[in-house]
């Protein structure tokens, strides 16, 4: 009874999690857009907050461009502030 | 060589004529003041993400501008900021060490899943939920 236990214990802790990669990195992206509503919408959420590197996978050099670009944008009104 | 971008945002009121003669107008100052317009973009009228002056719509136009060593651009801002027909305005470099910064390579093949893959809040909170929530349920029922 105790033998099928046992295989599946360390089964359970290897859990694997697809490793995140920076779309910008692969497609080479030297600059990030501002006009680019389309590409920048991808990259906040509902509360048109700026999604976190965390979630995206970015990298940190192009998650400056895409919080630049972002910041831009809104100054802009091309992308919400807030959704309200 | 430098390049820069302007982008204004003018009222919506203006009929066509005179959004013409209003980006002419700053299209002579760059050029009075030594520089050249590259490329000029009207991106007619459009939705504004949030109001501005009470008003949910403008016209947007993009000019592109080059020039070596001097600019116009302070006393083009200046000018734009007096404009009350003017809600908004951006200038951008668009150059890096001397180059023009390429425009970015359209990636068809990628684009639809690109943007919506890590944008999209539900993918990412089943990264970390279920991991966690699955080995705390299978642990407790065999145990």
């Amino acid at each position: 009874m105790a033998r099928p236990k046992a295989p599946e214990r360390p089964k359970k802790k290897v859990f694997f999690r697809r490793r995140k990669v920076c779309k910008f990195c692969v497609d080479k992206t030297e600059w990030v857009d501002y006009k680019d509503t389309k590409l920048l919408q991808g990259f906040i959420l509902e509360r048109a907050k700026i999604l976190p590197r965390r979630i995206s996978g970015t990298c940190a050099r192009h998650q400056r461009m895409v919080q630049e670009a972002i910041k831009r944008s809104r100054h802009l009104a091309l992308i919400p502030f807030t959704a309200d | 060589m430098r390049t820069y971008e302007l982008v204004i945002v003018a009222d919506p009121r203006l009929t066509d004529d005179e959004m013409v003669t209003l980006t002419e107008d700053y299209k002579k100052m760059i050029t009075a003041g030594g520089a050249e317009v590259t490329k000029e973009e009207s991106w007619g009228r459009r939705k504004l993400a949030y109001p501005i002056a009470k008003l949910n719509e403008a016209r947007y136009v993009l000019i592109c501008v080059s020039t070596d060593g001097k600019s116009p651009l302070p006393e083009v801002e200046l000018r734009l900021r007096q404009n009350d027909k003017v809600l908004r305005y951006l200038t951008v470099r668009t150059d890096r060490n001397g180059k023009p910064i390429p425009p970015p390579q359209p990636r068809e093949e990628r684009g639809p899943q690109g943007p919506g893959g890590p944008g999209s809040g539900p993918g990412a909170g089943r990264d970390f939920g279920a991991p966690g929530r699955g080995d705390r349920g299978e642990s407790g029922e065999e145990n």
